[in-house]
């Protein structure tokens, strides 16, 4: 049985205007993200990932091909409802944590749920429930400053989580960490693979942190050299 | 997003705003507070002439000789006539004539023929001069304004006696001149018999000397007989004032054989003197609260400036929320509800700091206006008012800001740095 196609890149090109010059970013890319899988993007820099981290992650909208996220067209629907659409099918993770800083952990976490209109007691429990689930909530109340790296990137673990989406995508989620804080946030995510059955798309240079993932991906000048 | 959680996350980016922030809404406070304070004296002018004009008798209608086409404006002429008030010619005197002509008209109760013009007056070896008005006793103890503090009004068989303002009395001469006192007005001696209550304000009786105004034309020179310097005519009451006086001049016009181009008299009620004071009054108020408004436009653009630099800021912010589901929409809303809460917290402290100011003011001030103390009056819509311009104030100088923040690409704000 075919698994469920989740984000589906069709012969995307990215082209970047940089003063007189045109920069291909990506050249022809096609991918195919399923549920269940743990997939690593890796290349070095200037390979074209963040691009394709911004891409898979529908932030971006591809110069040339298309992108469907859960059979949808993205460069078809308008902006408000693909920041909507994508607030509940992808969970972002970033190396700068990129919590709001005035915001304490449970409003962090709450703040996707507050986003797709959900009641605020259900939010509240639900935010609440994630924090228990990476083993936070009895921070729930501190702001990030107040928390340790690691910690912090918990909570944006547990933010990406708060609308269940399909996928967590990661962007360098230990870049910013010591190694034994790092292999904590890389155990946590092999969790949520595992135990909750989470998409996992990790976008990072480490070829050590990339050889986690069950599936590897390449890129190198804009193209995918393996793993596609 | 809900609405109250887009206030929840505004509410949030002003209590954690910056120094610069509160700098920028002392802008707005400081604007807020001169109008507050501007508009509240304004107001209490207008209550205290009010007040005062009041005295004056709002059924009251004066009819004087010569015609003003700006009335209570310039008085055209050089050269003509003896007196200011009266500009022209002799013929043009208000005479028994015309209070016969009016006599009859429905509505009035009292006709006054004033004579007037300023006189010599001597108390215990000292001289001042004082303006003379000469009435009929009986018609003038019911159209005076200003009430006895002692002795009588005039009465019909007086002849060489006086009533006085209060301030003859008190203040003119060193030795206040009181009750029975005799005077020297133009060689002749002159018996104290009333004092009345100090008037105030304008074109009270303060100042006037009263008496009988057959004795009146021995001492004042220049009013030939039966003629009369104005009249005064007091109606039944004032909501008959403005027919009274269409009718009063319809009949003038009549019997002096003038038409609305040559017209030779004028004719006012105090209640238009009110009118028009009310009216001076007021351009005055919004002339300077225009001034102070001027303020209330630099603490604007103040809050624009700081909303393109605290949407810069968040830049970053901007992009995770987008990233994490945040429509344009929201994000518009947030910046926005937040720089109208700018307004709404520099409009609260402001009204605070000009309702203080302008509670202050009056005893800083003493002696304002003609022996009057400065009065101000805050009514509560100015309050309202001022607090809904400054939340308008804020939010339309967050619309620029706020729909920049709603257009970032998320990829460009994450990228920010």
């Amino acid at each position: 049985m075919a698994k469920k196609q989740i984000i589906k890149l069709e012969n995307v090109w990215k082209t970047y205007q940089m003063g007189e010059v045109e920069v291909n970013a990506l050249k022809g890319v096609s991918l195919d993200i399923n549920k269940g899988d743990f997939v690593a993007i890796t290349g070095a820099s200037g390979s074209g990932k963040s691009t394709m981290m911004n891409l898979v992650g529908c932030l971006d909208i591809p110069t040339k091909g298309s992108i469907f996220l859960d059979g949808k067209d993205i460069s078809k629907v308008s902006e408000s409802s693909l920041a909507q659409f994508r607030g509940q099918k992808i969970g972002f993770i970033f190396q700068q944590f990129n919590l709001i800083p005035t915001l304490n952990a449970l409003e962090n976490v709450m703040l996707p749920l507050e986003f797709q209109d959900i009641a605020d007691d259900l939010a509240r429990k639900k935010a609440m429930d994630i924090l228990n689930l990476v083993d936070l909530g009895d921070r729930a109340g501190h702001l990030p400053s107040q928390l340790s790296g690691g910690q912090q990137q918990r909570v944006a673990i547990a933010r990406s989580l708060a609308n269940d989406p399909e996928v967590i995508l990661a962007d360098e989620p230990t870049g910013n960490l010591d190694s034994k804080t790092g292999s904590d946030v890389l155990k946590l995510l092999e969790r949520l693979w595992k135990e909750e059955g989470k998409t996992i798309v990790m976008v990072t240079h480490d070829l050590k942190l990339a050889s986690h993932a069950k599936r590897r991906i390449q890129l190198k000048d804009g193209q995918i050299v393996a793993g596609g | 997003m809900k609405l109250q959680k887009s206030f929840k996350l505004a509410l949030n980016i002003l209590l954690h705003s910056k120094l610069r922030s509160w700098l920028t809404i002392l802008g707005i406070v400081i604007g807020v507070a001169a109008i507050v304070a501007i508009v509240s004296i304004g107001e209490g002018a207008q209550v205290s002439v009010q007040e005062r004009l009041s005295g004056l008798g709002a059924d009251l209608i004066t009819i004087s000789p010569g015609f003003d086409r700006a009335s209570g404006g310039f008085r055209g002429g050089f050269g003509h006539g003896r007196r200011s008030e009266t500009p022209s010619i002799e013929s043009k005197n208000l005479t028994k004539r015309d209070i016969q002509a009016i006599k009859s008209i429905d509505g009035i109760k009292y006709i006054d023929g004033v004579i007037s013009g300023s006189a010599n007056i001597f108390y215990l070896a000292e001289s001042s001069s004082g303006t003379i008005n000469g009435v009929d006793p009986l018609a003038w103890r019911n159209i005076v304004t200003t009430e006895l503090e002692a002795g009588r009004y005039l009465g019909p068989s007086d002849k060489n006696v006086i009533v006085i303002g209060n301030r003859i009395a008190e203040s003119t001469f060193k030795q206040p001149l009181t009750l029975n006192r005799a005077v020297t007005i133009e060689d002749r001696l002159f018996k104290v018999v009333g004092i009345l209550k100090e008037a105030g304000g304008f074109g009270g009786d303060d100042n006037r000397i009263f008496m009988p105004i057959d004795t009146a034309r021995n001492i004042l020179e220049d009013v030939g007989r039966e003629k009369f310097d104005s009249i005064v005519v007091k109606v039944d009451n004032p909501g008959l004032v403005d027919t009274v006086l269409e009718q009063i001049e319809a009949r003038l016009m009549i019997s002096r054989h003038v038409s609305e181009r040559n017209k030779d008299f004028s004719i006012t009620s105090s209640k238009a003197t009110q009118e028009r004071i009310q009216d001076i009054t007021q351009t005055f108020t919004i002339f300077l609260a225009a001034i102070a408004a001027v303020s209330l436009l630099v603490g604007a653009v103040g809050i624009a400036n700081t909303m393109f630099t605290s949407v810069l800021e968040k830049t970053k912010e901007i992009g995770v929320m987008k990233a994490i589901g945040a429509r344009n929409f929201d994000i518009m809303l947030i910046f926005l509800i937040n720089s109208g809460m700018v307004g709404l917290v520099g409009g609260l402290l402001g009204i605070g700091l000009g309702s203080a100011i302008s509670s202050v003011l009056p005893n800083l001030i003493s002696g304002f206006g003609p022996g009057g103390q400065l009065k101000t009056v805050i009514p509560i819509s100015l309050l309202i008012y001022a607090l809904l311009i400054s939340i308008i104030i804020g939010m339309v100088a967050g619309v620029i800001p706020a729909y920049r923040a709603s257009k970032l690409k998320p990829v460009d704000a994450l990228r920010y740095e």
